[in-house]
């Protein structure tokens, strides 16, 4: 008896000490915790690693000191590819985060859920947003039925990437802004060296959406689309689509083609000088430089230079009104040119605005990674985006098995593009 | 008659009430051991499962509120082609899959199961592959199996033999796959045949000896019939986790090329997380697990006759 009196006494002692330190530390914030006097405490979740988690420390930081009345808290929740589960879970629990980087090819399936916060009343009343603004494919990706799911949080863009020395040794005239496909083909296929194992292109070969977005930068190039205007049938089994599945099918024959499996091995093959040009975007530029001698320039031309980019989405999701408005006040400022700009010099991201372009720290930006610039001037060729349904995953994954059957020589281009446009038609016209 | 029972039954042992006996029976303190993995099985495991069932009869995206579609989930199943050639190529790999494991660990375990120099490191080597993360083995398998940067073809162009297209090709990514996870999972297999092994009584291998037996009759008629538990455990143990083979196909081939590995778990993953068919993918589990046990109570059927158990 004695002994468990003992055991009560030191524990209560225990949890009076915990209570007391942790009340004299957090005296400093305690204006964090508290929610009266109009003060809004909001989550933000990301999954930002390296210097983009340094970045968004520091930002959110700065916003904290600039905004008395809120507080963000920056949370990691891993690896973005994983980001949807875990919000979900979230939102099934009852306490989503505030604001969420999200795919932009969740979009329409995000739309769905009724937590999410539809921002266009908002952007409508502030013209201060001055929503033009952001580059026409990231809004793309925001909008779904007229709703305004989230805010530009990142907008990339595949440019033609070329190993110098491999153009030099091919005796081949370096890529020009005005090059076309029959120069593009023709390169490929002289840079291809079976004996050194050298190959002129790589190519993404895992039927997944990797391998899909730079078809349907081709099949723009050429003139078609992916979907008829009223989005309810497939267009891309077109006279442009063929163009586009023959230089694929064309540039395989000649083994011109570096099949990367999905597991991203190809900047290294670039790297070791066995890769003569890649359709890639910026996000490759810190793996890659040092390596080769290396030039950035706009993808070739059939009928136009057109790109594809792979925007993302700050989503806000519904925890009162307080906290939505202080989640909309910071993604304003996080988005804003200024900020932008710092963003994107702290971490290599193209600003997702244009103005940022006419901003006086733009030339350090562009300085401070070399080649950065082609890809910001290839956003003024990314005028068209994916379609932004829920059924797009299934569309993906249609037509992904398409190229690969022809990459790989299973399926002449007509072939399989009407048996993907025929699964496509049957996508779309599926009861949801 | 009232007042000779008061006499003899003194109050304490008075017929205890249904209380006391509940909580002084071994039932209660045999809950009370086993109930926090109890709990943490239920929450963790039984209720997904039976939500998962609810799931399968639901039109669910997991994003927004589902609504009820009875059998349609599983009458869309009967009609889809990819989930047919799902089924077929999941049984391919585990038909292949589980007879080289299992005849390739018995193999190794009677190879490892004696007393030579440096044994610990040979049984130690078989081990290392199984304590490997799948991630890291379907890297090293990627590179290995490059056609064009890879070692294996690097090694066939040496002797002569014709390149391979390996993981990238339809007709042979299942059977890299097989050699994949065979690689990985063997170590296991090898690790219960030794226990099996050492488990054999010294005096039965010596009578076999002393009658005469040659090597090969101890251990097709001696040997073999006292691992027959181990191998019936082990048959069932690699089927079923052929059947919900996944985290190798996610790493390395993503159900590709021309959906040519894409397994049951792994089309199920396609349309539940990529195509936000959650209630579809349900359904897919459901008729895996239903699959699933009909060929495990199978297999134990036959066990049943030709297992030999020692006790």
């Amino acid at each position: 008896m004695k002994r468990i009196c003992l055991i009560v006494v030191t524990g209560a002692l225990i949890v009076a000490g915990c209570g007391s330190s942790s009340k004299s530390s957090s005296t400093g914030t305690s204006a964090g915790s508290g929610s009266g006097s109009g003060h809004v405490n909001i989550t933000l979740w990301h999954g930002y690693t390296d210097v983009e988690g340094t970045a968004i420390k520091a930002l959110a930081k700065e916003f904290n000191a600039t905004h008395p009345n809120i507080t963000v808290t920056p949370q990691f929740y891993g690896n973005s590819d994983y980001a949807l589960q875990k919000v979900l879970a979230a939102i099934a629990g009852g306490k989503p985060p505030d604001i969420s980087y999200l795919y932009g090819s969740w979009a329409a399936n995000i739309a769905t859920n009724p937590t999410t916060v539809n921002l266009a009343p908002y952007i409508a009343k502030d013209p201060s947003w001055n929503w033009n603004d952001f580059w026409q494919a990231a809004r793309n990706v925001t909008t779904v039925n007229g709703k305004i799911i989230g805010v530009p949080a990142l907008i990339d863009n595949l440019a033609l990437v070329y190993n110098k020395k491999l153009f030099a040794q091919a005796g081949i005239p370096l890529p020009t802004a005005n090059w076309t496909w029959t120069d593009f083909e023709n390169a490929a296929i002289k840079l291809t060296d079976p004996s050194k194992k050298q190959f002129g292109w790589a190519y993404v070969n895992d039927a997944s959406e990797d391998t899909v977005w730079r078809f349907w930068a081709m099949l723009w190039q050429a003139g078609g689309s992916i979907l008829s205007p009223d989005g309810k049938q497939a267009a891309f089994d077109s006279p442009a689509g063929l163009k586009a599945m023959t230089l694929l099918q064309t540039l395989a024959k000649h083994n011109s083609i570096y099949f990367d499996d999905g597991s991203d091995v190809y900047p290294g093959v670039f790297n070791s000088g066995h890769i003569g040009m890649l359709w890639t975007g910026p996000w490759d530029l810190s793996q890659i430089t040092g390596h080769q001698p290396y030039g950035v320039s706009t993808l070739p031309a059939d009928q136009n230079h057109q790109t594809i980019s792979g925007p993302d989405n700050w989503v806000v999701f519904n925890n009162g009104a307080a906290r939505v408005n202080a989640a909309i006040t910071f993604l304003k400022w996080f988005t804003s040119p200024k900020i932008d700009l710092k963003w994107a010099t702290m971490t290599g991201d193209l600003p997702i605005r244009a103005s940022a372009a006419k901003l006086p720290g733009y030339q350090a930006f562009v300085k401070k990674y070399p080649g950065i610039a082609a890809w910001v001037a290839n956003l003024a060729n990314a005028t068209q985006s994916r379609p932004v349904t829920t059924t797009y995953p299934k569309i993906s994954t249609a037509v992904g098995q398409a190229v690969q059957s022809v990459l790989l020589g299973k399926a002449d281009p007509q072939q399989a593009l009407s048996q993907a446009a025929q699964q496509v038609n049957g996508i779309l016209s599926a009861p949801s | 008659m009232t007042a000779r029972a008061e006499v003899t039954r003194p109050v304490a042992y008075q017929q205890p009430s249904r209380w006391h006996r509940i909580i002084a029976s071994e039932h209660l303190a045999g809950w009370a051991f086993v109930a926090p993995a109890v709990i943490l099985i239920a929450v963790f495991a039984l209720i997904p499962i039976g939500w998962s069932l609810l799931l399968s009869f639901q039109a669910n995206n997991l994003l927004a509120p589902g609504h009820y579609v009875g059998l349609a989930n599983y009458k869309a199943l009967t009609k889809d082609p990819q989930f047919k050639s799902a089924i077929g190529h999941t049984i391919v790999y585990t038909a292949v899959f589980v007879p080289i494991s299992v005849i390739g660990a018995l193999g190794l375990a009677v190879a490892l199961n004696r007393k030579i120099r440096g044994m610990r490191f040979y049984r130690l080597a078989v081990f290392v592959p199984l304590v490997t993360s799948t991630v890291a083995t379907g890297i090293v398998f990627l590179w290995l199996l490059d056609p064009t940067f890879g070692l294996v073809n690097y090694v066939l162009h040496a002797l002569g033999l014709p390149q391979q297209k390996f993981l990238q090709d339809p007709n042979q990514a299942l059977y890299c796959i097989v050699a994949m996870t065979v690689w990985g999972w063997l170590g296991f297999d090898v690790i219960v045949y030794l226990a099996a092994l050492q488990g054999i009584p010294q005096d039965l291998l010596e009578a076999s000896e002393i009658d005469g037996a040659s090597k090969w009759a101890t251990f097709r008629s001696v040997v073999l019939p006292l691992l027959s538990p181990a191998t019936l455990f082990l048959v069932v143990w690699s089927t079923i986790n052929a059947l919900q083979l996944f985290d190798e196909i996610y790493v390395t081939t993503h159900g590709g090329p021309l959906g040519a590995t894409t397994v049951l778990v792994y089309y199920l993953y396609q349309q539940a997380f990529q195509f936000f068919n959650a209630g579809y993918g349900a359904a897919i589990a459901y008729v895996l697990f239903v699959g699933i046990l009909i060929i495990t109570l199978f297999q134990l059927w036959v066990g049943r006759r030709r297992v030999y158990y020692t006790s």
